[in-house]
């Protein structure tokens, strides 16, 4: 087994302090060695420890071309997936890191424009670039491809967008020039330049019949690149590396403040005298809650969700410090956090099983997600799809509270596989000797709550519908990093 | 329809079509194509701007037309979709044509297309086509842009072949990335002769022959009107070695509880997301979403049509599926029943659409029946169809 040689009590923060000391490969072999055994468990902790690794990634490597970056990335991206393929985020965040090098090396290369010919090469896997420079340049000769710069600084400002911290929704709709096709799916393959548009059937390619092979794959990629970079490489790519490192510390400071963002949004959405039904503790919900407490009266109806979650619930209402009870969020401020009766809220403890009974009352359910699938369907604590239920029964708005960094660019092909079974002694414990003999005890962690149950995301970004998360995550995450780390589903 | 090649300049003759009245044969002797019902009136304005400026050019010109070269394209590809049987009968009309300057070009396009599209019943599928490759020119040949004429028109001509691979392309792709929806012990619901879901359930087939451990099997709804082409598609399956179940259409609502997806095709699909397909897949739709199960579609992206059907009649043609007839009008057949006026072409599976065709019967399937689009360019909610549609014409 992996190293854990700092022998610290392994969980997030101990594994932050590590990495410093660490070398590369072992404080991988820990991250992973940690997801295989949830000691690093849910979103935020695991985006977190992925951000913070591939920021050590990126900073250790020894530099040679940015095609060797990304496969660098991939490859640590595969791994850190297989160890806990459940946790959605820690793809999310590789495909965000290896988005946002994409987006760094072309804009790069763009400011140095002084080999187009190459250029237009190496900039047809960007999507937007490549319909733009195809469309514009149907069949005329390579120095038109003058039109990249422009479109280039769209480029650059989608990505200021897109990793800059305050993420208002005002820039995510400024980034998208008209004509460039953006790409609107959610479930493609990678490396491939994918037909992102329709006018992709006629589109003149720079080779006819086939993606040139220089495009098709991250290996021939990074050969071309090797002949435009490596002269220059000793000059641009300290820069590069500065902005990649700097465009990681710009996630990571987004994984911070992603819930205060979230909260920011509150009061728009609950009202006086209110009652909110919730479920399961999150730290977003609850400060969403409080957020909304600071000017407003209301209730808060919790449902407990045993027997995974509930003493953190109970924690969350009755202001037990939680850090006692989930050790790997103790890095972060959950010890901070005001009790929501604190908070003036009217808070009411029911069980899971007094839901449908409470909900003819309840003005509107506030979910928490574990990830979100682009279908616009979650997976959230189990018992979410029950509430969501009765929530569409009594036609209840509900709400769902996400950080965009949850938003995942795989579309599952059953959903089934995205529920992860849990421990069955926290529902009847073995000493109860006979019973577990005879039943079969079943404690799934998640629920799966399909798109039309879902009335509302809050993101980072603001509101949502269910069918415009489709956008959001073509706003970030590239085709072509989609299913880096499955090879089979590409086409 | 020659006098259509050989006309004259005639700028605004037909300054105010009727849009009512554009039947073929209010147009038969007409040399203006007339403008396609239901079709954007935006570009109706245009329509009438100019003509067909092939006069000039004599002889060769003469011979062409966009109607037969469509049909004649049809024919000679079974493997061919309509939109992509349109764009490559306006390259060849590209072909044809001495226009010099952009607008002659543009305006013989338009106008030709506009005269295709109103001499075939059906023509929501071929407008995609024709649309696609209006918004292609026109984007390609704007001044803004660096494409020039010379250079646009001469990829367009060279490249005919390429297209169509490239939707043959699109299709294999579907078919690959589809066929992870359809899992070990499914049952799988279709209906129609889609070309797109035969691929896609035969590579599915593939996989489960090559070792993969998919085994499937398929419930195929047979469509009566469409006896040979039902059958083609069940014993290309059964060949695959997929346990096929046939069913007729009324057994739809009661199979339904042991189907786990319902996999069709599509003619086209609307702005809204909604497709349009085969008569009957709307009906299918409807019990799936009242049974909860998934309901895919699988079209390529050059199926998109701006369209936005409010109902079943809203399509812009008269299927005449209801046709109410007494006895004295004696066009009741003995059952009183008057089917689909869908001729039953035993040629069919291998020539889809030869003119004589009357109207396919098709039906609307509305967006919120639809799961989700499997198209070439990744699995897709119907509200991103809309997205692709802006980011074409806009």
């Amino acid at each position: 087994m992996p190293s854990l040689s700092t022998g610290y009590a392994p969980n997030l923060g101990v594994f932050l302090k590590s990495l410093k000391s660490q070398q590369l490969e072992a404080s991988i072999e820990n991250l992973i060695s940690l997801l295989k055994r949830r000691q690093i468990k849910n979103s935020r902790p695991c985006a977190i420890a992925t951000a913070h690794l591939l920021l050590r990634v990126v900073a250790r490597f020894k530099w040679t071309d940015v095609g060797k970056l990304l496969e660098r990335i991939q490859e640590v991206g595969q791994r850190l997936i297989q160890a806990q393929p459940r946790e959605m985020v820690v793809g999310n965040i590789v495909r965000r890191v290896l988005g946002m090098i994409r987006d760094e090396a072309k804009e790069d290369r763009n400011e140095d424009a002084s080999d187009s010919a190459s250029n237009s090469q190496l900039s047809s896997p960007k999507r937007q670039s490549s319909d733009l420079g195809h469309l514009r340049n149907a069949g005329g000769p390579p120095t038109a491809f003058s039109p990249l710069r422009f479109d280039s600084k769209d480029v650059v400002q989608a990505m200021d967008s897109n990793s800059d911290d305050s993420f208002g929704s005002k820039s995510s709709a400024n980034h998208r020039p008209p004509l460039i096709t953006s790409h609107t799916s959610y479930a493609v393959t990678n490396n491939v330049p994918v037909q992102h548009s329709m006018f992709n059937l006629l589109s003149a390619m720079p080779s006819p019949l086939a993606t040139p092979p220089g495009v098709s794959s991250p290996q021939g990629r990074s050969s071309v690149n090797m002949s435009s970079v490596a002269h220059r490489a000793a000059a641009s790519s300290n820069d590069l590396k500065a902005e990649v490192i700097s465009g990681i510390e710009e996630i990571i400071d987004e994984l911070d403040q992603v819930d205060e963002q979230i909260a920011s949004y509150a009061q728009e959405h609950i009202h006086s005298n209110e009652t909110i039904l919730t479920h399961s503790s999150s730290r977003s919900v609850q400060k969403f809650l409080l957020k909304a407490a600071e000017k407003r009266k209301f209730t808060v109806i919790v449902a407990e969700s045993y027997p995974n979650d509930h003493e953190a619930t109970h924690a969350a209402v009755a202001g037990k410090s939680k850090s006692s009870l989930d050790d790997s969020d103790d890095m972060d401020s959950d010890t901070f956090l005001k009790p929501l009766p604190k908070a003036g809220i009217t808070v009411i403890q029911v069980t899971d099983a007094a839901i449908f009974a409470v909900m003819s009352r309840v003005n509107k359910v506030v979910l928490a997600t574990h990830a979100v699938i682009a279908n616009g369907g979650l997976i959230a604590a189990a018992g979410a799809r029950g509430i969501a239920k009765a929530a569409s029964f009594h036609k209840t708005p509900v709400i769902v509270v996400s950080g965009v960094y949850k938003l995942s660019p795989e579309y599952p092909f059953e959903f089934e596989s995205l529920i992860e079974y849990g421990d069955p002694g926290s529902i009847i414990s073995y000493h109860d000797g006979p019973l577990v003999d005879s039943v079969e005890v079943d404690n799934p962690v998640y629920d799966y709550v399909p798109p039309h149950l879902v009335d509302l995301y809050i993101t980072n970004l603001g509101a949502h519908a269910p069918s415009y998360l489709y956008r959001i995550v073509e706003d970030h995450y590239k085709a072509e990093d989609t299913n880096f780390h499955n090879p089979e589903f590409q086409y | 329809m020659d006098d259509t090649a050989s006309t004259t300049r005639k700028t605004s003759t037909i300054s105010s079509p009727n849009y009512s009245a554009a039947s073929p044969s209010f147009y038969e002797g007409s040399t203006t194509p007339p403008p396609l019902t239901g079709h954007p009136p935006g570009l109706n304005r245009m329509a009438t701007v100019g003509n067909v400026p092939q006069s000039g050019a004599g002889g060769k010109s003469e011979a062409f037309d966009i109607v037969k070269t469509y049909h004649r394209l049809l024919a000679e590809d079974p493997e061919l979709t309509m939109p992509v049987a349109a764009i490559e009968a306006l390259i060849e009309l590209l072909v044809q044509s001495r226009a010099v300057t952009v607008f002659e070009t543009l305006d013989l396009v338009k106008t030709q297309s506009d005269y295709l599209k109103s001499r075939i019943p059906n023509s929501i599928s071929l407008s995609a086509g024709t649309d696609l490759f209006q918004r292609y020119m026109i984007s390609s040949l704007n001044p803004r842009s660096t494409g020039n004429f010379d250079a646009v028109r001469q990829h367009l001509l060279s490249n005919g072949r390429l297209f169509v691979s490239r939707a043959k392309a699109g299709r294999e792709r579907i078919a690959n990335y589809g066929r992870h929806f359809v899992r070990d012990g499914s049952v799988v619901l279709t209906h129609g002769g889609s070309r797109v879901v035969g691929a896609l359930l035969s590579k599915a087939a593939d996989a489960s022959a090559s070792g993969g451990n998919v085994r499937f099997n398929v419930i195929y709804v047979m469509n009566d009107a469409r006896n040979s082409e039902s059958k083609a598609v069940v014993s290309a399956l059964r060949a695959k070695g997929v346990p096929v179940a046939t069913i007729p259409e009324g057994a739809v609502g009661y199979a339904m509880g042991k189907v786990d997806l319902v996999m069709v095709g599509a003619e086209g699909v609307v702005e809204n997301g909604g497709i349009i397909s085969r008569l009957g897949t709307y009906q299918i739709g409807l019990l799936a979403k009242a049974a909860d199960k998934p309901f895919y579609v699988a079209a390529e992206s050059h199926k998109f049509v701006r369209l936005y059907p409010l109902d079943q009649f809203d399509l812009g043609f008269d299927q005449e599926v209801i046709k109410f007839t007494t006895e004295d009008e004696g066009e009741a057949d003995e059952y009183g029943v008057k089917t689909p006026r869908v001729v039953e072409r035993p040629e069919y599976f291998g020539a889809p659409d030869v003119p004589e065709t009357p109207i396919e019967a098709v039906d609307y399937t509305p967006p919120g029946l639809v799961t989700a689009l499997i198209t070439e360019g990744g699995v897709l909610t119907p509200s991103a169809v809309s997205e692709e549609l802006i980011n074409v014409w806009w």
